[in-house]
């Protein structure tokens, strides 16, 4: 066993303090008054609450469904009732708040129906695969990615090493490492399971030398199999999973790359555990091992804790007297966060709280300037140069820091640790990967913005030609068909003498009149549109919506379009005006010819033209296809828009054709869709502004970063097609 | 309950810039006890006046520029400025040198730039090059140490005083000055080795009498701050190796016109300036390789203008053309970043 | 040069090329406290810092070759704007050279035949009053645009501003370097200046610092950094006085849309 190790660089060796937590068994949390579920535990798009308030669940049934790929359900950690469905405070770093689904438990505990898998390598990989989705299972060492989409690895993809990281270098915590020494049968269960899932090459443990009783639990357990318990020197943090991956096998994860790419995954023991008990015992994630520790708590320790519990409930039973203590810390004292309000419940990935004393985390000392010792640059384990990112994200010179690799920077704390003047410095880097990332979406909004506006302005140009042309011909018709009229007036003069010359004239102020009053009512409408936008305007300006700028253009041009039915409607009134008193001799005047016509024709023309544009764009798509023309979305988006402008207006001639009341229905149907469309597009933006607030709120330096991304494009993507659909059913 | 909100990490070492400074200082003790040894008290003398004026200039800049006072006075990085000046200048010096000297030093060096963190020269070194190209007698004028064949006793306690403070005639001591070993070895090697022989100062030493004992204190001292991690061996090791190496080679090439290795690497300002001076965190190179280059470029070039240069010793203008440096140095010693095929280099584009 | 070109365009009204302008609408004023201060030539396009930091040892230094150098400038602009209108855009700075250069050379000789001690002092920097930016300077942005009068009397002053500057850096560096003032005054002036010289203090050591180059930077970094100073709190005191007028008429204006 003489694996060689590959020492990463710098490093810290802050005071461990595990062994406060150690001395007691893991302890059963008590079901508390009221848990608090959140329907984030992991990182992707929240769950989807599918009970009703008052609903009686029992222990381990699905309560939120997961919302897409990048997502998980949430269980119900024990039996109980619903008793709210709401936003509370939860876990996470600025304190924000989120939908939580509150349980009275029953006190019951009663589990439901568990579906264990006895024999799993009978079954296909993706089903497993899918039962360890379905039991919510997210890593449960820091951020919170579900695993099984770390599992779930494209196919061809060789992975040499399957590494489980027990390694657990933050001082404080001994979650893992009292599992380990209790159950390490259990966590090889279902490394077993991941090791038939991925079939790697060689199955590794990581763990750290400090903990020798864990080790010996795991040699015991892996004595008859080829898994191979490798033990890494004490450093902090080495329990990073990128920082490990080179540890054990000298490879290096490439700057945005996933384990993957290099052939490794990683998980972690909590997680191996938790894969153990749903598919052996069919049970769901619903609690986890939580360390309980600091100077202020009585019954330092290990608590398996139901996921939904409140903190302060947790303490409570451990005995905290938080007025000793500083602060209050979820996760570890290096890379944890403190938290203000006690009544966030525990998460799936909260493995450690801290309530230490004054004297053992004293106040953080004033900052001072840095004087460019370069001990950050020593202990930095990403190999970054932390005196100058900090100069940069001070200055807000992000492009810069950007060119030092501020991405790569694990938030690990060692520099902060070590920083002789006391520079928050890992605050600076959140920051300044904050703002890297606003920038960056800014630049993605923009882009989208200017494209849209660029499409939708050739659809504009688009259609004042294709009504310039329509106009030109109702005129050539209407100027043949007067010509013609009078040509027969002329022919038989004596016959219809009283009547017929009248007629051209008393049609034209008839539909003048109709004209005007058609446009009237276009106009009312358009004010009221104008006038609701401005509402929503204001209530948006209230609410410091983001979107205001696209609220007020949207209003703006509303006004304009009110304004200029109204202009319209008034040159129709007086038009009308000024041909209805007129002598019946008076010709028509051109302006209000081409109203005049059949709408039928109007109808098939518009048909015909939107089908010709249909399939132009198709032939366009198909070719840019062919080119692999980077304009190839835009191309797209416009063939879908003219394919339903088309496919409408067939439908609306379609309709045209039946009886005048059938086309009133009609009308009222095309109003529908684009309801129900309206309502697709405002989900689909939600959907997407939700991925975004994942995608920032994302704080470690984690490989679900893409994926979270291409979710959060997809769902934008989505939004766009909704808006561009329902823009062409309001054409229709 | 108490809970205050403040960002990972929770803990830190309990090392400060100010406790750095302090160990700085505590690191310079066994020179200064050695200089007071052979040249008498006037280096502490000098080292206590100059941190008195030093303290009083910077808090006087820093009402100024409407900064905490007490907060950045109390970084010590002001009275080290002091220290290191004070160690550096002659023991018998005139106050008004002092002055001068640490004046330029704190006001124009180092808070004119920003204060602590922001100068790019080290400050020390600003106000003696300052003090030297300004006043080259009275900065190149020591009394000779006590352990010099035919020098009696070092000036005592009040005699040192009436040398710095009082309007003592100084002609008085002009008799008893010497030049340094190393301006007496300018001056005759290689043209006239019976007076270099002869001349007392190298008299029964190996780099000059009682030099030698000043270096190896504060070799001593600059180990303790190496044990205390408080700087690196980089520095320090590659400066005076390759003053070593490139004195040995022109030893070993023309020994009559070249002083021996050991008589560089152990006579006038060379360990001072290896680990007090070259090491100056602030405007020192930052990553190791980076600091090797900086050493060793400090002591070429100190070695180039004590053998080809207009002065006798040159520590303080080889660390001041080093500071200039540094940046660039910095910019092409960056680490490699985890995941990265190749480190970073140069200037970021922008 | 860009720097002397953009000056040009501070000013609107001499913004227009090469139309003669009637001297009379010059604004005298602007130009006077453009060449003394708010467009000096050193204090604010620092031009000509060459023979300012070498040869602003000592007040009569400064003076000498401040005085020529406003020579030089004054006598190039006025001879610069009279040939203004025949000489084309092409060849206009090797006019505009020439005729510096041939200032400079009676000037080097007038010292050479009256000054001839300060004349070994300055040595080369006379003949480097040629490469003065300031001079080509104000001879191209200025003189190549204006009329006689107005060219002469922005030569004068900017040379003026030279010389003030000059001789502040030489008062400055005589004073730190020696602690004398007006020494060797008779270099200039003649025999009647043998006993200016003032001690300030008696056996001073001397502090070469301020004489070498690196203490005229020093020193001239503080006067830049007075003079900023002082427009500073020139313009907070303008601000302060123009705020009143401006809010209260603003406030007799909104009565009526407030609310
Ligand atoms: S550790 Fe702190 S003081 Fe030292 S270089 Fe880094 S940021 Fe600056
Ligand atoms: S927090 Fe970032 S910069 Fe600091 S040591 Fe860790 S990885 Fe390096």
């Amino acid at each position: 066993m003489s694996r060689q190790i590959w020492d990463i660089p710098g490093g810290i060796h802050p005071a461990q303090n595990k062994i406060q937590s150690l001395q007691t068994e893991i302890t059963r949390a008590d079901i508390p008054a009221e848990l608090v579920i959140p329907t984030q535990q992991h990182i992707g798009a929240p769950a989807k609450p599918c009970v009703e308030v008052g609903d009686k669940v029992l222990k381990g049934q699905v309560i939120a469904e997961g919302n897409g790929f990048v997502s998980l359900p949430v269980h119900a950690p024990t039996s109980g009732e619903v008793i709210a469905i709401e936003s509370r405070p939860i876990q996470h770093p600025s304190q924000i708040d989120g939908v939580c689904i509150v349980l009275k438990p029953d006190s019951n505990d009663t589990w439901g129906a568990r579906h264990p898998i006895d024999n799993y390598q009978s079954l296909e990989r993706n089903d497993v695969i899918d039962a360890i989705r379905n039991a919510g299972i997210a890593g449960m060492g820091g951020a919170g990615f579900p695993s099984a989409i770390k599992l779930g690895i494209k196919p061809g993809t060789k992975i040499e090493q399957l590494i489980l990281n027990s390694v657990e270098c933050e001082p404080y915590i001994t979650a893992d490492d009292k599992l380990i020494q209790e159950r390490a049968d259990e966590i090889i269960a279902g490394l077993e399971i991941m090791q038939w899932l991925v079939n790697p090459q060689e199955t590794l443990i990581g763990i750290e030398d400090n903990k020798p009783d864990a080790i010996a639990a795991f040699k015991k357990a892996t004595a008859n199999n080829n898994i191979e318990v490798v033990v890494v020197p004490t450093k902090y943090p080495s329990g990073g999973e990128k920082q490990l991956i080179y540890m054990l096998t000298g490879k290096e994860v490439s700057s945005g790359g996933l384990p993957s790419d290099v052939g490794v995954i990683c998980q972690n023991t909590g997680t191996a555990y938790a894969i153990n008990r749903a598919i052996h015992h069919g049970e769901p994630l619903v609690s986890r091992i939580t360390t309980v520790t600091g100077d202020a708590v009585k019954h330092k320790g290990n608590y398996e804790v139901l996921l939904g519990t409140p903190v302060d409930a947790l303490l409570a039973q451990a005995g905290a007297d938080m007025s000793a203590a500083s602060r209050l810390i979820m996760g570890g004292p290096m890379m944890g966060f403190s938290i203000h309000d006690a009544s966030v419940p525990v998460v799936k990935v909260t493995n450690c709280l801290l309530a230490p004393t004054t004297e053992e985390i004293p106040v953080p000392a004033q900052e001072q300037a840095c004087i460019r010792c370069g001990s950050c640059a020593q202990v930095c384990p990403a190999g970054l140069l932390p005196q100058q990112l900090y100069w940069f994200s001070k200055s807000n010179e992000l492009e810069k820091a950007e060119h030092f690799n501020l991405a790569d920077c694990i938030e690990c704390g060692a520099c902060s640790f070590v920083c002789p003047s006391n520079i928050p410095l890992v605050q600076y880097f959140r920051f300044g990967k904050g703002q890297i990332r606003k920038h960056k979406s800014e630049t993605i909004k923009a882009d989208h913005a200017r494209e849209r506006f660029e499409f939708r302005q050739a659809r504009l140009e688009k259609e004042e030609r294709e009504k310039e042309q329509k106009r030109k011909a109702r005129a050539e018709a209407a100027a043949k068909k007067q010509a013609a009229k009078k040509a027969a007036a002329l022919a038989n003069p004596p016959s219809d003498a009283s009547g017929s010359p009248t007629t051209p004239g008393t049609d034209d102020v008839a539909d003048t009149a109709s004209n005007a009053t058609k446009l009237k009512s276009a106009w009312a409408s358009a004010t009221k549109r104008w006038k609701d936008a401005e509402k929503a305007l204001t209530i948006a300006e209230k609410n410091g919506s983001d979107q205001l700028e696209a609220f007020q253009k949207k209003v703006d041009q509303l006004k304009a379009k009110a304004e200029k039915t109204k202009a319209l409607y008034e040159d129709a009134k007086t038009s009308a005006a000024s041909t209805s008193p007129s002598s019946p001799s008076a010709s028509p005047s051109p302006a209000v010819a081409p109203v005049s016509n059949d709408p039928m024709v109007q109808l098939k023309q518009a048909s015909a033209d939107n089908f010709k544009a249909w399939k132009d764009a198709q032939k366009k798509t198909q070719e840019a296809e062919a080119n692999s023309a980077d304009n190839l979305e835009a191309l797209r988006e416009e063939e879908a828009t003219l394919k339903a402008k088309s496919d409408a207006s067939k439908a609306a001639m379609k309709e045209a054709r039946a009886k005048e009341k059938e086309a009133m229905q009609a009308k009222k149907a095309t109003e529908d869709p684009t309801k129900q469309l309206k309502l697709d597009a405002a989900i689909a933006r939600t959907k997407a502004k939700k991925a975004l607030k994942a995608l920032n709120s994302l704080d470690d330096d984690h490989a679900s970063h893409a994926a979270l991304k291409a979710a959060y494009e997809k769902a934008l993507a989505t939004a766009d097609n909704a808006d561009a659909a329902l823009k062409a059913a309001e054409e229709a | 309950m108490s809970v205050l909100h403040v960002t990972s990490p929770h803990v830190r070492k309990p090392m400060t810039t100010n406790a750095v400074m302090r160990h700085v200082i505590y690191g310079t003790i066994p020179g200064l006890a050695v200089l007071t040894l052979l040249f008498g008290w006037g280096t502490l003398i000098n080292v206590v006046f100059g941190s008195l004026v030093a303290v009083a200039a910077e808090a006087l800049v820093l009402r100024l520029r409407n900064r905490p006072i007490l907060f950045s006075i109390k970084d010590g990085s002001a009275i080290l400025t002091a220290v290191l000046l004070a160690l550096a200048i002659p023991p018998t010096s005139p106050w008004w040198i002092t002055v001068v000297g640490i004046l330029f030093a704190i006001v124009i060096a180092k808070q004119l730039y920003g204060g602590l963190g922001s100068n790019p020269f080290n400050p020390a070194m600003i106000g003696y090059v300052l003090l030297l190209i300004s006043f080259p007698l009275e900065m190149t004028t020591w009394i000779p140490a006590n352990l010099t064949e035919g020098v009696a006793a070092s000036p005592s306690f009040s005699q040192s005083l009436a040398l710095i403070f009082g309007s003592v005639d100084r002609t008085v001591i002009d008799g008893i000055t010497m030049a340094t070993p190393l301006d007496t070895f300018k001056t005759y090697a290689g043209n006239d080795l019976d007076m270099l022989r002869s001349a007392s100062v190298l008299q029964g030493s190996i780099a000059g009498v009682g030099w030698e004992w000043v270096n190896i204190a504060f070799l001593v001292g600059g180990l303790y701050l190496v044990a205390r991690k408080i700087i690196t061996w980089h520095i320090p090791v590659a400066m005076v190796t390759s003053l070593f190496l490139l004195a040995g080679l022109f030893y070993i090439i023309d020994p009559d016109s070249y002083a021996d290795p050991i008589f560089h690497v152990l006579g006038g300002g060379t360990m001072l300036g290896a680990f007090f001076i070259a090491t100056d965190p602030v405007t020192a190179a930052t990553s190791n390789k980076g600091k090797l280059i900086y050493g060793a470029l400090i002591g070429l070039l100190i070695y180039v203008i004590r053998a080809w240069g207009g002065y006798p010793d040159a520590v303080a203008f080889a660390v001041l053309l080093l500071n200039l440096c540094a940046p660039t140095i910095e910019y092409y010693t960056q680490p490699r970043a985890y995941g990265h095929k190749k480190a970073n280099s140069g200037i970021a584009k922008s | 040069m860009s720097t002397v070109e953009s000056t040009a365009t501070d000013n609107p009204e001499l913004d227009l090329p090469s139309t003669p302008k009637k001297t009379s609408s010059v604004d005298t004023k602007k130009i006077v406290s453009d060449g003394l201060w708010n467009n000096n030539a050193v204090l604010v396009q620092v031009l000509g810092l060459c023979p300012l930091l070498a040869v602003s040892g000592s007040i009569v230094n400064s003076l000498a070759l401040g005085l020529a150098t406003m020579f030089v400038i004054t006598t190039s602009n006025i001879a610069v704007s009279m040939i203004r209108n025949y000489t084309t855009d092409t060849v206009r700075l090797p006019v505009f050279v020439m005729i510096i250069a041939s200032f400079t050379t009676c000037i080097e000789f007038l010292m050479n035949a009256f000054t001839y001690e300060l004349y070994l002092v300055l040595g080369i920097f006379i003949p480097l009053i040629v490469t003065n930016c300031a001079v080509l300077g104000r001879a191209d942005a200025f003189a190549s645009k204006n009329g006689v009068f107005a060219s002469a009397l922005d030569g004068l002053m900017t040379g003026l501003g030279f010389t003030l500057v000059i001789v502040a850096l030489g008062t400055i560096r005589e004073v730190l370097g020696q602690a004398t003032l007006f020494d060797n005054m008779h270099l200039l002036f003649g025999d009647i200046a043998q006993n200016w010289t003032i001690h300030i203090v008696d056996d001073y050591k001397g502090f070469l610092f301020a004489i070498l180059p690196p203490g005229a930077f020093v020193i001239m970094g503080f006067l830049l950094a007075l003079k900023n100073i002082v427009d500073k709190k020139l313009k907070e005191r303008a601000t302060a006085l123009a705020d009143k007028p401006v809010s209260g008429s603003r406030r007799v204006r909104t009565t009526g849309n407030i609310s």
